[in-house]
């Protein structure tokens, strides 16, 4: 029943996974390091994950709402094993494809698959033809406001 | 010019005719027992594996058929490519019709994606960090490197250099078998660690959500470990903890610098559900 009522829910969630706080961590108001602490949150501590903002995830911790650090959560539970069917219809709520068939195919990328695969070169034309240039790639990041920045490489 | 005499001599041991099949090892193990030869791959020749190996990876499994969706990820591909040390490599993108959720590198520029991963995503910055690490395997030319010294321990150099020369030699097919072997063994743990960090900065670069890579990372982490989907990305790379606790220590600052920047969700799903 309860599982039932899990999935008639899904579709309205954006995105919601239980999550555990891997280090003591305040919940703030807002998603800055200066914003209201809603609460201080104790090593080990339940959440549920909803959304993202840049370094930092909104979560509900029992009754209370705000967002951690995104690096302080660690997602899954012991219990998390054998959710793998939830979680299939979570990626079809959330793509709107048919999601996954996680089976051992008699194609795919298997190491044994790839080990006994041969050659496509049919495949590697397609490629090919559907390569961009720097140029097309630059307008098509400038659609969606990217803007290039000089970044150095860690040591 | 010893041991160039040294294999012509062995080479000419064989009839004229047969001189294209000659027997490999018979050849090897004449120049092998000269000592090991330091062997370059130059970057014509990187390329030239480079679109061997992906033949094979495309042979496992073809592209998803969706030349929008291909298009797309060429594009964002190819302007995360544009800001690394190796912008005029042949960059190539795809999306492999499988459900195992992986990403291969390539040498010479060739960068592929799973279905299987591609439908965990939620947005660009998370394909983007996805493709700058894969991006920054061929910039620091992990996969060569590996496959370099597979080749050296097994063929001389001069054997070698004659493999490059005919793309349907013998020598050629067990160099592919080395690349090959490199995607199901997996690179050094250390190269993975370094490819999660320049990714990092790469889709920082490219203007992106710094937060790309460590999401995805977040939402590997939160599958079930047994899924079968995941068995052979595991099996070759770190646990998703692991990395993330590692970037956590080294790329905070890179991090938190560019998390405001865009991560284009609005794309990402249209150019993902238009199936």
């Amino acid at each position: 029943m309860k599982a039932i009522l899990i999935l008639l829910f899904l579709p309205l969630l954006a995105w919601a996974e239980p999550a555990t706080v891997i280090r003591a961590t305040e919940l703030k108001k807002e998603p800055a390091t200066d914003a209201v602490t809603v609460a201080e949150l104790r090593e080990n501590t339940h959440v549920d994950a909803l959304e993202r903002r840049g370094g930092w995830t909104r979560v509900t911790a029992g009754a209370a709402e705000g967002w951690v650090k995104m690096l302080a959560l660690r997602y899954g539970t012991p219990g998390t094993q054998g959710e793998t069917g939830l979680s299939q219809i979570f990626n079809v709520a959330r793509t709107g494809s048919s999601g996954t068939q996680v089976t051992t195919g008699v194609r795919g990328l298997e190491a044994e698959q790839i080990a006994n695969a041969q050659p496509n070169a049919a495949e590697l034309g397609k490629m090919q033809a559907y390569a961009a240039t720097p140029d097309a790639a630059a307008s098509f990041a400038a659609q969606a406001k990217l803007e290039a920045r000089s970044v150095e490489e860690p040591q | 010019m010893i041991r160039w005499l040294l294999l012509v001599a062995a080479l000419a041991a064989f009839p004229a005719q047969a001189q294209f099949k000659f027997d490999l090892n018979r050849a090897i193990d004449a120049v092998k027992s000269l000592g090991r030869a330091s062997m370059e791959i130059d970057e014509k020749q990187e390329i030239e594996i480079g679109r061997d190996l992906a033949a094979r990876l495309l042979g496992a499994a073809p592209l998803v058929n969706n030349a929008g969706l291909q298009r797309y990820v060429n594009n964002v591909g190819r302007w995360l490519a544009s800001q690394t040390g190796r912008p005029e490599l042949p960059w190539r993108f795809g999306v492999l019709d499988a459900p195992q959720v992986n990403a291969f590198a390539v040498p010479g520029g060739t960068i592929f994606v799973t279905r299987g991963l591609l439908q965990r995503m939620r947005s660009e910055a998370e394909l983007a960090g996805v493709l700058a690490h894969e991006i920054a395997h061929v910039v620091k030319k992990h996969h060569l490197k590996a496959i370099q010294k597979s080749a050296q321990a097994e063929l001389a150099g001069e054997a070698l250099s004659l493999a490059m020369k005919d793309s349907s030699s013998e020598a050629r097919g067990k160099l592919v078998r080395f690349g090959t072997e490199m995607y199901s063994r997996g690179l050094d743990k250390s190269d993975e660690m370094e490819a999660d960090r320049l990714g990092v900065v790469i889709a920082a670069r490219g203007g992106y959500d710094a937060y790309g890579l460590p999401a995805v990372l977040q939402t590997l982490q939160a599958m079930n470990p047994e899924d079968s989907a995941l068995a052979l990305m595991f099996k070759t790379h770190p646990a998703p903890a692991e990395r993330l606790q590692a970037l956590s220590e080294k790329m905070q600052p890179t991090l938190d610098a560019y998390a405001g920047q865009p991560s284009v969700m609005e794309r990402f799903r249209q150019a993902v559900q238009t199936k």
